[in-house]
């Protein structure tokens, strides 16, 4: 569901605390129903980010639209945006069911559709049996599932994510992100969630907005994300990746030839000759063997088995990074071993490099 | 059972505490509940039935709960909000409300009373103040009055009813106010309806403060309305000082006792329900 953008539209938001700047001009646009992961590293603005959305926090520049209307200056309580914090900060002199009921009665919801409604939400996040129970008497997991009942029981016309899931162990982490898809899709609810972990967000997004340094580097289908990252950090960030820094030395019809460390490689790209460039290849792109057309020879550093695939590891000059990923090891190779590796010139990514490589 | 009963090591820690009080407090504690319950040696309730059955003693006490009341009401319209304010600024606001909370404990009560005299006075600021704005037609005395007694003994015990609300204000997560604002609650819902509840705690040990300390203030009385004025307190330092009567001393020390520890235990018990709730 990557098109019907313009429900929310975030433009130009920068925000700066002190001489640190935090959020560099961000856009963002997203469709009604849209679930949009936002993956950096920490300290990128994520959470910058949403505040601003919520309206916890004011930007010093941009405007925040949702639903059609400017709501840039509403404050957080007229704005119809739920957020589920990274703590939950759940109401702890509340029970289960006051804690979902809180945002109905504050609206002044009608007296006899308050305990239907939190009846529903408690159902949908499988915490029925929960409702009296005090906040504190609850798991971390549970206390997840509360938080996200509550933020969706008023109804908000987009929910915000700050990295809910990240308190939790690894299998309840899947089993939540499960859920939370299957109520988001049963709800209809647009929301934006935050993530470090590029997997989850890989999972469960319609679209991801990689984030880095307070701006977004791409905003794309998880497809497209992997397939086709817009930067080197996107690169980087997103899956494993093969990486050679090199110089163009002839460029001509949207080809170029890239001189790098490993040899000679071709690329559909334009670009001067002369100009540093990076080339990137997805690890499963590559095949051992020279059957296609970039080939290189390098020295196996170490093979990692993993199940379905066998993730190959190889010594590669400074600067440069070679990782492959193929069905079988052949059964002749070992440490120390020079191996044959080659990939399509369509699957060579190329990015223009800031700083010239030898 | 053993387990039970095996002495927790941390409980040694208080021992030099428990010790001094049980020698400086305890002991004459005894003595005077003693002398309250004893009559020529031998033990009667007499004292305490002569106390009751008179309608002066009544007033004294109506005085005492009355004025304690007061107090402790206007330090928490004052002190609740000063609470708030100093849990909610950050840095150099914060350092300079502290200190202008705290610095005034060190000048001692009787300098305070005596300033208040100056300030209550017919011409004092308080009285030119009103008549300025034209609130009063002329000039009056708040001193020697209950008004001024309140205003005066408040402004010396704020500081304990602003220090446990504050202390309680600065540990609720601030994103619980951000969480409830975000479900659509305006500013005045979210404080009745989560900082409010969330600092109950510290609201009850404050007015358990407040309250035990104006019941048995002493000086301020004296300084501020005088002796036509008796509370337990003022009473009990009459009977031993001026009129010589132990007898009647020790047994309105007792009543004033009982009545401060009456509310400082119920507050306690509301604050631990309350807390164990939040
Ligand atoms: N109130 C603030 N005052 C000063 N600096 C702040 C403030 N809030 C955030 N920052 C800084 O802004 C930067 C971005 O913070 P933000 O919380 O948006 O990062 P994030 O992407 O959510 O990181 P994480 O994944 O660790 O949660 C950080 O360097 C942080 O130190
Ligand atoms: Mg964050």
């Amino acid at each position: 569901m990557s098109g019907g953008s313009g429900f929310l539209s975030v433009a130009g938001a920068a925000k700066t605390f002190g001489a640190a700047t935090v959020l560099d001009g961000v856009d963002l646009s997203m469709g009604r129903g849209e679930f949009i992961s936002l993956l950096g590293p920490s300290g990128c603005g994520k959470t910058t980010l949403l505040r601003i959305v919520a309206g916890l926090m004011a930007p010093d520049q941009g405007k925040v639209a949702l639903d059609g209307q400017d709501i840039t200056r509403r404050p957080p309580h007229k704005r119809d945006v739920s957020v589920v914090f990274q703590n939950y900060a759940l109401f702890p002199h509340l029970s289960v069911a006051e804690n979902v009921a809180f945002g109905l009665k504050a609206r002044g919801a009608p007296r006899d559709e308050i305990a239907p409604t939190v009846a529903k939400y408690l159902g949908l996040v499988q915490m029925s049996a929960f409702a009296g129970r005090s906040i504190k008497a609850l798991s971390g997991g549970q206390q997840q599932r509360v938080a996200v009942a509550r933020a969706l029981a008023v109804g908000p016309k987009l929910l915000l994510l700050d990295e809910p899931f990240s308190a939790l162990d690894r299998k309840l982490r899947e089993a939540m992100q499960i859920d939370l898809k299957r109520i988001l899709r049963d709800v209809g609810t647009t929301a934006i969630f935050v993530t470090h972990d590029q997997d989850e967000a890989l999972t469960m997004s319609d679209r991801i907005a990689v984030m880095y340094a307070g701006r977004i580097e791409q905003l794309g289908t998880p497809a497209e994300i992997y397939h086709q990252p817009a930067t080197p950090f996107a690169l980087g960030f997103v899956g494993l990746s093969t990486r050679l820094p090199g110089k163009v030395t002839e460029a001509a019809d949207g080809m170029v030839t890239v001189e790098t460390a490993a040899g000679s490689l071709r690329a559909r790209a334009n670009f001067l000759p002369g100009s540093p460039v990076l080339l990137g290849i997805r690890p499963e792109r590559m095949v051992i063997g020279h059957d296609k057309a970039n080939r290189i020879e390098a020295p196996l550093a170490d093979a990692a088995f993993q199940g379905a695939r066998v993730q190959l590891h190889f010594h590669a000059p400074e600067d440069s990074q070679i990782l492959v990923e193929t069905p079988v090891l052949p059964a002749d190779a070992g440490p120390g071993t020079k191996l044959k590796l080659s990939w399509d010139v369509e699957d060579t990514l190329v990015y223009p490099a800031a700083v010239a490589s030898p | 059972m053993s387990a039970a009963r095996r002495l927790d090591p941390v409980l040694l820690l208080a021992l030099p505490a428990v010790l001094y009080i049980a020698v400086i407090y305890g002991v004459p504690l005894l003595v005077l509940l003693g002398r309250s319950l004893l009559v020529g040696g031998v033990p009667s309730l007499a004292p305490f039935i002569s106390f009751f059955s008179d309608g002066f003693s009544w007033i004294v006490i109506g005085n005492t709960v009355r004025i304690s009341v007061l107090v402790t009401l206007l330090c928490l319209v004052i002190g609740y909000p000063t609470a708030l304010a100093l849990a909610r600024t950050r840095g150099a606001m914060q350092a300079l409300i502290l200190v202008a909370i705290i610095l005034p404990l060190s000048v001692g009560v009787v300098v305070k009373a005596f300033a208040w005299q100056i300030v209550l006075r017919r011409d004092g600021i308080v009285s030119q103040f009103m008549t300025g704005i034209g609130l009063w037609d002329e000039p009056q005395r708040l001193l020697f009055t209950e008004a001024g007694l309140v205003i005066g003994a408040a402004n010396v015990f704020v500081p304990f009813m602003i220090l446990p609300i504050y202390s309680v204000l600065k540990l609720i997560d601030p994103r619980l106010g951000e969480a409830a604002a975000t479900l659509g609650a305006s500013p005045f819902y979210r404080f009745f309806k989560v900082a409010l509840p969330l600092s109950l705690p510290g609201i009850v040990t404050g007015i358990a403060f407040v309250f035990s300390m104006a019941a048995s203030m002493y000086v301020i009385p004296s300084l501020l309305i005088g002796d036509r004025f008796q509370t337990l307190a003022t009473l009990t330092g009459r009977s031993f000082l001026f009129m010589r009567n132990e007898q009647l001393g020790s047994t309105t020390a007792v009543v004033l006792l009982v009545l401060t520890v009456a509310v400082v235990v119920a507050s306690a018990s509301l604050s631990k329900r309350l807390g164990g709730a939040s």
